[in-house]
């Protein structure tokens, strides 16, 4: 246990030095940050001027229409009133811009009832406080009468409580309701993009171990078992400290991106999902993890190996490309069928909580058969590795992999 | 060497190992004593390497038994065994320390441990103002050290050292020549295998020659050489020599004289006798020599050393 630690330790101190390591974990979030900047920029762009006066031009006559609406703290970070001023015609809504009476107008045409778009004529850009001054004034316009607590709850729509019909549970309300949905895809994702990037990083890691040549050395010291485990504790430690520097930097982008529009305090963590996410993540990581292993073993160069790897990790994407069959039967067949298979279980259970209540019977058995699946490839790599370990340079063959499984 | 008195560090009885068809290792037996460099030799393909990954347990052999430091192989004795493979390296991204560190931790020592060793071993073979090089960096004498240091910084018991020497100038040759005495003198049991079988002369008190991984030769160094002795003759002479009767080799030597490989069964006074009528040469001295292991070498596997030797270049895989 002892030296498995000391190969899981340094392997992670030496890859983590690495160039590539650091360009790729720094890297993509430095462009995840620079894109939530650019969110945050965008989001807070201008206000522009707090114009003196808007007219309009009511096309349709039936408009009853607010002389002024006011813009508080909430909607522009400032308080203003804005006042809007009736024009009988296009010309005079003109004439009075022109004149500089006002600082645009708006022409609500005829056909509006039936779809037609409103316009807004100005030179300058309308800015945000135009942009909010204009749906409010068609807002209070279109509901003219109504009491002030209606146009409050018009300005949050989609809070709403989730309450599970077979269950009873009440999740959260609004964005947690969202939350509650983004972290099992949101775990995917992660569990996705880990296999990905971590069983190719896994294959040139026992490759890279083959070509120094001082497996020889390292095996007259070591268990072949403690040797494996550890290249793939220590590659997992590495993925994990590259996808938590992605997690962290997304939150930041996000929270930059959203800053003015979430409220991160009042979010519910839905925990049942993280914890199976947890169970069903780690030996599903791991799984695939030996496997890149077990095929850089194979593997003659870092090519062949990553090429291999490849080929697996098409199956950690399942619920990707079956992402339709799996919505339109969350409960069908061949999404139980997937949750049970070792190879899919993670992504496709955390896919399948996002639309239905997965069995807990279904999460228990896609957790067995996924620790046994386990036990048995650390068995199947560590009988290869000691046939292969000593191929420098040169693929095993389906015979000599047979022979190193039987004579074990 | 200690003596036979003392208990072996390793003890190989009737070892066999077949790969498909090919028998690589034939009911091989041979014991090492405490304080014994004792050579393994054998052409390229006899079955050293096999030998060796079966005594570090590798490799599982077919059959035989093998005592390593007195009993079966464990996790434990794995720490007190030095090994510098033929197929040899040590991280290429690591620095130099680093990689010797990690491989003495292996090896069990502790870190603060195996970083002190580490320096003083690398001080001793002059390699410690090279210790945060990348071994990428390094040229192909100072990897052969560091890898010999990183198979005997814990100070083993046992050390088995396949071509220690290879790579190495005359001055660093000398230098490991030291360490490999000193550690047979602190009680070290040491296998060396290799192709130059003047280090082995000079070194080894007892070699093992095995080929098509059946043993041929084992024992003492001397009794063999003695043993192939009546077999070879130095002849001064005037004229050229290029073939005598009864000769398989004849060795052109740096005096002018040439030395003479006899035939299985020729008794020295044949030849003495042939080349006196020989009317195109004058023979002016004629001496039965102390046979070179080279010599026996040739005599055994039927070629010569510097033909394994170019064989070991091209990196051929020693089994």
């Amino acid at each position: 246990m002892k030296k498995l630690w000391l190969i899981a330790t340094t392997t992670y101190r030496e890859r983590i030095r690495s160039g590539m390591f650091l360009i790729l974990t720094f890297g993509i979030p430095l462009l995840m940050i620079i894109a939530g900047a650019v969110g945050f920029f965008v989001a807070s762009r201008d206000e522009g001027e707090v114009p003196t006066a808007i007219g309009y031009v009511d096309q349709t006559g039936e408009f009853t229409a607010v002389e002024q609406v006011t813009l508080d703290e909430e909607v522009i970070d400032l308080n203003a009133t804005l006042p809007f001023t009736r024009y009988p015609t296009l010309e005079a809504a003109e004439a009075a811009y022109l004149d500089g009476e006002i600082d645009g107008y708006l022409l609500i045409p005829e056909g509006y009832a039936t779809g037609e778009a409103v316009a807004y004529f100005s030179d300058e850009d309308p800015g945000t406080v135009v942009e909010e001054g204009l749906q409010m004034f068609m807002r209070r316009s279109l509901l003219a009468g109504e009491p002030e607590w209606v146009f409050a709850r018009l300005d949050d729509l989609t809070t709403y409580t989730y309450v599970s019909q077979t269950t009873g549970e009440a999740i959260a309300e609004g964005p947690g309701l969202v939350i509650r949905l983004a972290t099992p895809a949101f775990l995917a994702m992660v569990f996705v993009l880990a296999v990905l990037f971590g069983t190719s990083q896994m294959g040139a890691a026992i490759i890279r171990e083959k070509d120094s040549r001082a497996m020889e050395m390292v095996v007259t010291s070591l268990r072949p078992l403690e040797l494996v485990a550890g290249k793939v504790l220590g590659m997992t430690l590495l993925s994990l400290t590259q996808f938590g520097i992605w997690t962290v930097a997304g939150i930041v982008a996000l929270t930059l991106a959203f800053a003015n529009q979430i409220d991160l305090q009042g979010l519910v963590i839905p925990w049942g999902a993280l914890l199976w996410g947890a169970l069903l993540i780690i030996p599903g990581y791991f799984l695939y993890a030996l496997l890149a292993a077990g095929l850089g073993i194979i593997a003659g160069d870092s090519q062949q190996a990553q090429q291999l790897a490849g080929i697996m990790s098409l199956l950690g994407l399942a619920p990707i490309y079956i992402l339709g069959p799996i919505l339109s039967e969350p409960d069908g067949p061949l999404a139980v069928g997937l949750t049970l298979f070792p190879l899919t279980s993670p992504s496709v259970t955390l896919v399948r909580t996002i639309f239905t209540d997965v069995p807990l019977w279904q999460l228990a058995a896609a957790l067995a058969l996924l620790l046994v699946t386990l036990a048995f490839v650390i068995w199947l790599v560590t009988r290869i590795f000691r046939a292969a370990m000593l191929n420098y340079g040169k693929a095993l063959r389906p015979r000599e992999i047979w022979q190193a499984l039987s004579q074990a | 060497m200690s003596g036979n008195s003392q208990n072996p560090v390793l003890q190989v009885e009737n070892i066999s190992k077949t790969y498909a068809t090919v028998r690589a290792v034939d009911d091989v037996s041979f014991d090492l004593y405490p304080g014994e460099i004792f050579g393994l030799l054998g052409p390229n393909g006899a079955g050293k390497t096999t030998s060796i990954r079966m005594i570090l347990d590798i490799i599982k052999p077919d059959a035989g038994r093998i005592a390593v430091l007195g009993g079966p192989m464990t996790e434990e004795k794995k720490e007190r065994i030095g090994y510098l493979p033929e197929e040899r390296g040590l991280y290429e991204d690591m620095t130099l320390e680093a990689a010797l560190t990690f491989m003495g931790q292996l090896k069990g020592l502790s870190r603060p441990d195996a970083q002190q060793r580490v320096e003083a071993n690398l001080k001793e073979v002059e390699l410690w103002e090279a210790h945060e090089r990348k071994i990428e960096a390094l040229s192909r004498g100072m990897r052969q050290k560091a890898q010999f240091v990183a198979a005997t910084m814990h100070d083993p018991d046992l050390i088995i050292i396949d071509e220690p020497f290879s790579g190495l100038d005359p001055v660093n040759t000398r230098l490991i020549k030291e360490l490999i005495y000193r550690m047979a003198e602190r009680g070290a049991g040491i296998i060396m295998s290799t192709h130059q079988m003047h280090q082995v002369e000079e070194m080894c008190e007892r070699i093992l020659l095995i080929n098509h991984g059946e043993r041929v030769l084992y024992g003492p160094v001397d009794d063999i050489r003695r043993r192939f002795s009546s077999n070879v003759v130095e002849v001064g002479l005037r004229g050229d020599l290029t073939a005598v009767p009864g000769a398989q080799q004849i060795t052109p030597q740096e005096n002018g004289s040439y030395r003479l490989l006899l035939n299985d069964g020729v008794p020295p006074e044949e030849v003495l006798q042939t080349l006196v009528q020989n009317p195109d040469v004058v023979v002016q001295r004629f001496e039965q020599v102390e046979t070179s292991l080279d010599e026996v070498f040739i005599r055994v596997v039927g070629r010569s050393v510097e033909e394994e030797g170019e064989d070991v270049q091209r990196g051929s895989d020693g089994r």
